[in-house]
């Protein structure tokens, strides 16, 4: 079987349509991202708005396919490394436990869009999270992954669990809730393995930090993801500080955003 | 054939063909036994999806541009959420003028608990007579403007299973099962 599987070839049934990173940001509307539009006026994702449940549907939809990538993501780091040279043994069972709770996650995802009333390929899919899973360096896929996507998962698990509460619909909110203590998990084994990894290579730290940030720049365009009361999707710190993040690399993502959403108005 | 005149005449940010815009909402307009012509504004910068009406007599109509799209292929033109969305808005329209909503608040007052049961009993209609349906979608709107409950759940199936109700009845059905 052969190492580094490309994204273009990702088995899916018919359901699904794949849309293109140059499709997603080519569009002069502004990008699509969790369920909303990043060219439009900004607002917390809420039952509140008028679009509020259709906007909570397209981004469990996201969500959905998330969970599939990631699931397929993990099984590849388990694939994809030889054990010793590249990676311990301790890093490919933290990645099985992984596969099995995103296994998990796509079926509780599956059930929650058939509450929400959505069809699986209603929407168009995205493979930016899978793509950021081809990384041939195992430290830096974990970073780009387990961190800033994962870490971004943090953010959009609390965001839902937080509408669930809102619009008083429990099984979203506890869906939502047992998803969220996976992700922060996920989160802290990417931080643990990228300090045990590069304990001794500075370099190789700094590369995967950089990857992370290219990654953590691409979802917050225009501000999407902040700690502005308007922002969609809002930056959650407690959960990022017990899954590994520092002060200063919160506060990094938090700027990005601001930044991100200077320049869109400026 | 109703004459349907669509606004703008070309697109540079979507997909879209008046000419097919104009065909979709010309056979919705005549399914539902709408007879005159049909004025529609679309605004293809928006991807959301928003509608309204911005006249009753003569009927025009507006639209995001998403309220249009095929939500598997973005800024392409999707039939499916056309025909709802064009068919929620006629039958508004038809509603309005039948007599049974007559004390209805205007739709600038109507609040998302009155849009969302209305619009139920307009897509339930649709549905059954082969235009669109979403009816767990519409469910689950529902339940986010009147409570996740089986109160909530009975008024959903009075209002999608009705053929005419009026208002009031709308009204009734609607504020009886919030919570």
């Amino acid at each position: 079987m052969r190492k580094i599987f490309p994204a273009e070839e990702l088995a899916r049934d018919s359901r699904f349509i794949r849309q293109t990173n140059e499709q997603r940001m080519g569009d002069p509307r502004g990008a699509r991202i969790a369920g909303g539009n990043t060219s439009g006026n900004l607002a917390k994702l809420t039952p509140d708005l008028p679009n509020g449940p259709d906007r909570a549907r397209a981004l469990m939809h996201g969500i959905f396919v998330g969970e599939i990538q990631a699931l397929e993501g993990a099984g590849r780091t388990c694939w994809d490394f030889e054990l010793g040279d590249e990676v311990p043994l301790a890093l490919k069972l933290d990645m099985a436990r992984q596969c099995w709770d995103e296994a998990r996650h796509c079926e509780i995802s599956v059930s929650l869009a058939e509450h929400m009333g959505t069809e699986l390929g209603e929407y168009a899919e995205n493979a930016l999270l899978y793509e950021a899973a081809c990384n041939p360096d195992p430290v830096l896929r974990l970073t780009g992954v387990n961190r800033a996507l994962e870490g971004l998962a943090i953010d959009v698990f609390n965001t839902m669990k937080e509408f669930g509460n809102m619009a008083g619909d429990p099984v979203l909110e506890f869906c939502e809730d047992w998803m969220l203590a996976d992700e922060v998990t996920h989160v802290k084994m990417g931080s643990d393995w990228l300090r045990r990894l590069t304990e001794n290579d500075k370099d190789r730290l700094d590369k995967a930090l950089e990857f992370q940030k290219v990654v953590d720049r691409l979802f917050s365009f225009n501000g999407f993801r902040g700690e502005d009361d308007d922002s969609p999707i809002q930056l959650t710190r407690r959960f990022r500080e017990l899954a590994g993040f520092s002060d200063e690399e919160i506060d990094e993502i938090a700027d990005m955003s601001r930044d991100a959403r200077f320049e869109a108005t400026a | 054939m109703v004459q349907v005149s669509v606004k703008p005449e070309s697109f540079e940010m979507v997909f879209y063909d008046v000419a097919v815009i104009g065909e979709v909402v010309a056979e919705v307009a005549e399914r539902l036994g709408v007879d005159e012509a049909i004025t529609l504004d679309i605004d293809e910068n928006s991807p959301l999806g928003r509608s309204k009406i911005l006249s009753y007599d003569p009927i025009g109509l507006w639209v995001d541009g998403g309220a249009l799209e095929n939500t598997q292929r973005p800024r392409n033109f999707g039939q499916a959420r056309s025909r709802d969305t064009i068919g929620r808005l006629l039958l508004r329209i038809l509603d309005r003028r039948s007599g049974r909503f007559d004390d209805a608040p205007t739709d600038d007052e109507l609040d998302l608990s009155q849009f969302a049961a209305w619009d139920v009993h307009n897509v339930g209609r649709l549905e059954r007579i082969g235009l669109g349906g979403q009816r767990k979608r519409r469910l689950y709107q529902f339940r986010n403007r009147h409570g996740f409950t089986d109160l909530a759940d009975a008024a959903f199936e009075e209002l999608w299973g009705s053929s005419e109700l009026s208002w009031a009845e709308i009204e009734r059905i609607s504020v009886g099962c919030r919570t």
